[in-house]
């Protein structure tokens, strides 16, 4: 058990989710009661942001701020959209989530979508989480009888319905802007703001996208205060608790709630339980694949928003994928970039184009037919990525980027022998 | 006003200009593929990257994203936004087949342009190239999904501007296909644009493949006659015939784009039978034998007839020049006066419709985009001026309503509201809406309407409208009053003659209220606006002209450019009536039916071998300029005198060679030309030099150009409308009794146009007999039924000598007791002598069920 207090895993159980009832006796869905009894809008806005709760998909932007930024004339009807379109490779938190609380995230839309005034929310599941969508599904179901949904929730005027959307099944679904135009049947090809969806979202009404995880902290944040919640965090930027998903070489993978600021080594070898037998730490991605690769000398780091950002990484979804010393970071990358190219939406040139390119490139290295003058072509090509459209190219290039960064002996190595030398 | 520095150059432009169209009017051209003004920014392809040095963004920004701002500095060179510029053209590049050399766009590709000017020369790329399978989309596009770029115009064109769904993009990452779900005919009559907006080769112009390049072609600026809109275009020619049409931007008519109609229909220029020589008695004879014998003949004529029994007959399609010559001839000839409309009932609208036109009210075509409020009454834009559709749904796109009167089944490529009621019950509408408008306070601010509206209930209800148009009315009253920029297009083709000025008037009153919008008319024909303006005699008609001819008052018939056995309502009459005619004299480029009754034929050049002017439907006088020589095109020139040379059907194209003292099949010339050499030897010499400059002829002709001076057009045309329409119609007593009943066992018969197969000039191009569809006509299923028919039905309909064969489309957006007939080009739908109007049930047979009856959108 962990030595942090467990606030979304409070009532985690080995084989079963937590029912509707044992969530309500652990205080379930008193936030929302009071909530609909004693909060404004605009008082609910001030607790989540004097909390300082960031999202939790990957930017960390605050989440009171993009609540706020919803027009306070904008049209009716309003939506709220939990996003747990989950396909960043790595990243599993999600599911867990729904796998061990899914009240919690139900309590945290109905109080977002009060707070923004939206009668209709959805939460959009990636496809290959059917069981997830499932479940969700029938707690909404339950939650509905219990009178925490529908129609005059709770005797007030609030009234509330939440739609389960399972993804057509692409990665650049999970962008903000893009899950809007797949969820109105569209193509999901981001759109550039302005406007925000804040303002002109879905079907052209003030709609507000946030990470399931994100709103799953919102009940907690009512119930307890803002001080209490910036008390979980060891750092002050960053408040409360963050779910982050171990993979690759440890002995104990798994979705831990650590608090914000646990300084990764910790994460790797204590709560993951170090690497496996035999194996080295050699490097890691921290915050799923579209993140730059972090090196030994760098494992100290703390894993919150603005530590990573100070030493000029981003901490993502808090989904760190291992790779010890037997591991050829030249394959992995490779394997991430098909992964990339692959889901690109097409829509800009440097990604559509330029991800096969550089996959291509590397796919020589590995394979033996590398050149050295592919490597500034690589760095080059990858600098250029910052120039598209939507977030998704300069993620792609990240751990390309960081494996020329960090990695260019073991690259060179490639050229030399042409072949891997780890076959 | 945003003032901001490009390349150190200082330009203040209005707020909301991108930075890559304030370049541009520096003159300085970012690169660009996606962008395209009409279409809005997308930033797709990344290719109009411009280093920001100062002012709110920072460093390299796509410009065409980006809104000029106050202090900005920009640099379109920087080495940066070189270098990623450079990169861009790699990549498109990597899966490019470089098939320039059998390309038809090789030579105007804009890919080929930008690859060469950003310096990207050697392949790097060592991977296979992507390669897709091509779809058929039908006779005009070619389909060559390899060479593209990814740019997204055309599915944004296709799917967002014109708001057509069949064609669009498929799969994702670079396997994003732009097609269709499945090969076929695209659906949108605004799919050519595709071949203009493409930035390479992926669309071409399927009717001109393989048959030039870009480098070799003779351009002109030049004018659409298909419709009434005269958008502008550019012709392509090449060896002595037109080849392919591209769209010109206009400031008041097209934003560039035109109509599949307009764009492909330019066969008739170069049909294979188009009549070149001048012909006796259907004996070729050299042109000026022709005309003097021609003028011998009239001579004849007005010497034992009088000059009364003389008369001439223009059209709608000729130039105002050829029109005016007409009308001067006529009138020093001293001859009866000339008709410029076939149709006598058709002229009276027209007219009707030129008389209310003033500049206030008159909007452009553009202007229609800008509306908020559209109310279309008895029009139907896509099948009668199809750019209209267009230019609505770009109204549409920025929140406008769109309200259709009409009682056709109409179909828009935007959501509206139609009320389908009969043409009889238009009047009675607008009569209604006039009296509504002119009892409310349109000034105040828009604020929901007391429900009911007293005045209209009461006079609804009285003339007896269903309670759903009675709440469609309401509607439309309540959006009306709340708009900003009303505009009211009005129709000449189903409605009766004084819709227009109801139209008008409506108008007025809102103008008057709201400061903005205005009226738009659609006539008949691309210089009915001319013909009206010509047609000075109020009370003549051809009908006049026809009973003249009956009754033998009038004994020779004089036609220019018109084909009245195709236009005339009553076919059987008028063909009786010319075989009583003495003497016909024909002139004209097409192979008509009228050409072939000609006792002396003279062949006259088209717009694009000598240019004209055409005043279009806003009143707007517009130019086309020559495009090539006059002459049988080369390679129908080379096959002819092959076989001729050899004695014998068919033959070869090689060699391309003859040797003759003037250009083969050169002897039409302009009919104001051919005119003016006929007056000139029908009035000796002596009496003065016939020489006449066609301009001078038109400003003593024309009142409204009397002040102009000189030949030369603005950019948008010459508004030829007066200041302000004579005045509002009188108020014309309600129609309350009751119209005709449903039980009545007969139908309204209109006949319509349609998109493709009715109009008459691009009738005779052949790539329009595969996409004008079999003849049909429309029936409201309530109709149907009561006449024992189903949808899919193959009908005769049989009135006194002619009769009709089409199958039956039932539809349920149309208004009853109303029967849609399309003219059809393969039915004689002249014969169906049309002027009562009404077709009786037990005229309609069913000769079979079930036939395939080609599904469209409508």
């Amino acid at each position: 058990m962990s030595r942090y207090p467990q606030v979304l895993f409070q009532n985690r159980k080995l084989k079963r989710i937590n029912t509707l009832e044992e969530y309500c006796q652990s205080g379930g869905y008193q936030a929302l009661a009071d909530v609909l009894r004693e909060y404004t809008p605009q008082g609910v806005c001030a607790a989540v942001q004097e909390a300082g709760l960031r999202g939790r998909g990957g930017a960390g932007f605050p989440a009171a701020k993009k609540w706020e930024s919803v027009p306070a004339d904008g049209a009716f009807p309003r939506f709220l959209v939990a996003n747990s379109d989950e396909m960043e490779p790595g990243t599993f938190k999600d599911r867990v989530l729904i796998h061990a609380e899914p009240h919690t995230i139900i309590e945290g839309i109905a109080i977002a979508a009060y707070t923004i005034q939206a009668s209709k929310a959805f939460i959009f599941v990636r496809p290959n989480y059917e069981g997830s969508a499932a479940i969700l599904e029938r707690e909404i179901k339950r939650a509905e009888e219990a009178g925490y949904l529908g129609r005059r929730i709770l005797g007030s005027d609030f009234s509330l319905e939440i739609i389960v959307h399972l993804s057509g099944g692409r990665y650049i679904c999970g962008e903000g802007t893009a899950l809007l135009n797949a969820l109105m049947g569209k193509r999901p090809n981001p759109i550039k703001p302005p406007p925000y969806p804040t303002v002109k979202g879905l079907w052209d009404r003030p709609t507000v996208v946030n990470n399931i995880e994100t709103l799953a902290n919102v009940p907690h944040i009512i119930r307890n205060g803002p001080d209490w919640f910036k008390g979980l965090s060891l750092v002050e930027k960053s408040p409360g608790t963050k779910l982050f998903c171990v993979s690759g070489k440890v002995k104990s993978p798994g979705c831990f709630e650590l608090p914000m600021g646990t300084p990764l080594r910790e994460i790797i070898e204590e709560h993951a339980g170090g690497l496996l037998e035999g194996s080295e730490f050699k490097a890691c991605l921290p915050g799923g694949a579209s993140t730059r690769f972090l090196i030994p000398e760098q494992l100290d780091v703390r894993m919150d928003f603005d530590s990573m950002g100070e030493i000029g990484h981003r901490m993502g979804t808090g989904a760190i994928i291992v790779f010890d010393q037997k591991t050829c970071l030249v394959g992995a990358t490779l394997n991430l970039i098909q992964f990339f190219a692959r889901e690109s939406c097409g829509w800009c040139t440097p990604c559509r184009e330029g991800l096969p390119y550089l996959r291509d490139l590397l796919w020589r290295i590995e394979n033996g037919e590398g050149k050295e003058e592919y490597i500034p072509t690589i760095r080059s090509m990858c600098k250029d990525m910052w120039n598209s459209f939507c977030a998704l190219a300069p993620g792609a290039a990240s751990p390309v980027e960081s494996l020329l960064t960090y990695f260019e002996d073991e690259v060179h190595e490639h050229i030399v022998q042409r072949k891997c030398p780890f076959q | 006003m945003p003032k901001l520095t490009i390349d150190d150059l200082e330009i203040e432009v209005p707020p909301g200009t991108k930075v890559i169209d304030a370049a541009e009017q520096l003159g300085i051209m970012i690169p660009r593929f996606c962008y395209l003004k009409e279409l809005g920014p997308a930033g797709a392809c990344r290719m109009c990257a411009v280093k920001f040095l100062q002012g709110p963004f920072k460093g390299v920004q796509m410009s065409c994203m980006v809104d000029a701002q106050d202090g900005m500095v920009v640099s379109t060179n920087d080495p940066e936004a070189v270098a990623f510029r450079k990169q861009v053209i790699e990549w498109l590049m990597l899966n490019h087949p470089h098939d320039c050399p059998v390309c038809d766009e090789g030579g105007q590709c804009l890919l080929q342009d930008e690859t060469v000017s950003g310096g990207h020369g050697l392949r790097r790329y060592l991977g296979r190239k992507r390669t897709y399978r091509d779809q058929y989309l039908g006779p005009f596009i070619a389909h060559e999904m390899n060479r593209c770029i990814h740019c997204y115009r055309c599915s944004r064109f296709y799917q967002e501007y014109a708001g057509y769904r069949d064609l669009g993009p498929l799969q994702i990452a670079d396997r994003v296909y732009f097609g269709r779900f499945k090969d076929g005919p695209l659906e949108s009559p605004f799919s050519g644009n595709l071949v203009d907006i493409c930035p390479t080769g992926v669309y071409t112009d399927k009717t001109a493949r393989f048959r030039v390049r870009h480098w070799d072609l003779e351009r002109a600026p030049s004018l659409c006659i298909h419709c009434s809109l005269g958008c502008h275009t550019v012709a392509n020619a090449r060896y002595r015939e037109v080849v392919r049409i591209e769209g010109r931007s206009s400031g008041k008519v097209n934003a560039g784009f035109l109509c599949d109609r307009g764009r492909f229909g330019f066969g008739y220029a170069a049909h294979p039978e188009r009549p070149r020589n001048a012909k006796i008695a259907a004996q070729n004879v050299p042109m000026s034998a022709a005309v003097r014998e021609a003028g011998r003949r009239l001579l004849e004529i007005r010497e034992s007839s009088g000059a009364e029994a003389i008369a001439v007959l223009g059209s709608g399609r000729s130039c105002l020049e050829t029109l005016g010559m007409v009308q001067h001839l006529s009138r020093v000839g001293k001859w009866t006066a000339p008709d410029f409309f076939e149709n006598p009932q058709m002229e009276r609208k027209v007219k009707a419709i030129v008389s209310q036109l003033d500049a206030r009210l008159a909007v452009s075509l553009r202007d229609v985009e800008k509306a908020d409020c559209i109310l279309a009454i008895g029009v139907d834009p896509v099948n009668e001026a199809p750019m209209l559709a267009l230019a609505m749904r770009q109204a549409f796109r920025k929140d406008a309503k769109v309200v259709v009167v009409d009682p056709r089944p109409i179909f828009l490529p935007m959501r509206f509201e139609h009320l389908a009621v009969s043409s009889a019950r238009i009047e009675t509408l607008l009569q209604v809406l006039l009296q509504v408008l002119r009892q409310t306070d349109l000034a105040a601010p828009p604020a929901p309407l007391p429900q009911p509206i007293q005045l209209s209930e009461g006079l609804l209800s009285e003339v007896a409208f269903d309670s759903s148009v009675q709440a469609q009315f309401h509607a439309l009253v309540e959006t009306l009053v709340g708009s900003r920029n009303p505009v009211i297009l009005c129709g000449s083709g189903v409605v009766g003659e004084s819709v227009s000025s109801l139209a008008a008037d409506c108008a007025e009153v809102l103008q008057n209220a709201k400061g903005k919008g205005g009226i738009f008319y659609v006539l008949p024909s691309a210089n009915a606006f001319g013909a009206a303006l010509l047609a000075s005699s109020p009370e003549h008609s051809f009908l006049d002209t026809v009973e003249g001819i009956e009754n033998g008052t009038i004994q020779a018939l004089v036609v220019v450019e018109s084909d009245p056995l195709r236009h005339f309502p009553d076919g059987p009459r008028l063909q009786a009536a010319l075989t009583k005619l003495q003497f016909l004299l024909v002139l004209d480029y097409l192979p008509s039916e009228t050409v072939r009754r000609a006792d002396i034929f003279l062949p006259t050049c088209t717009l694009f071998e000598v240019g004209g002017s055409f005043i279009n439907q806003q009143g707007r006088l517009q130019a086309a300029e020559k495009v090539h020589a006059v002459g049988t095109p080369i390679h129908q020139a080379t096959d002819e005198a092959m076989r001729s040379a050899r004695g014998e059907e068919g033959g070869g194209k090689h060699p391309p060679r003859m040797y003759d003292l003037g250009i083969p099949g050169g002897e039409p010339k302009a009919a104001w030309e051919v005119l003016d050499a006929l007056m000139e030897a029908l009035v000796p010499v002596a009496e003065g030099t016939w020489r006449e400059d066609p301009w001078e002829v038109l400003k003593q002709e024309i009142p409204l150009l009397a002040s102009w001076n000189g030949r030369g057009y603005p950019a948008d045309g010459l508004h030829v409308v007066p200041e302000k329409r004579p005045g509002a119609a009188v108020a014309l007593p309600l129609e309350t009794e009751a119209h005709t009943s449903p039980s009545e066992a007969s139908l309204q018969l209109l006949l319509v146009d349609w998109t493709f197969g009715t109009e008459e000039l691009s009738q005779y191009a052949a790539v329009m007999r595969q996409v004008e569809g079999e003849p049909f006509l429309c029936m409201h299923p309530q109709d149907a039924e009561r006449c024992g028919l189903a949808h899919g039905d193959a009908l005769e309909v049989r009135l006194e000598e002619g009769s009709i064969r089409a199958s039956l489309k039932v539809r349920e957006n149309m208004a009853c007791g109303v029967m849609v007939l399309p003219r059809h080009g393969r039915i004689q739908w002249q014969e169906l002598r049309n002027l009562s109007g009404r077709v009786p049930f037990e005229c309609i047979q069913k000769i079979s069920t079930d036939t395939q009856v080609i599904e469209d959108l409508r």
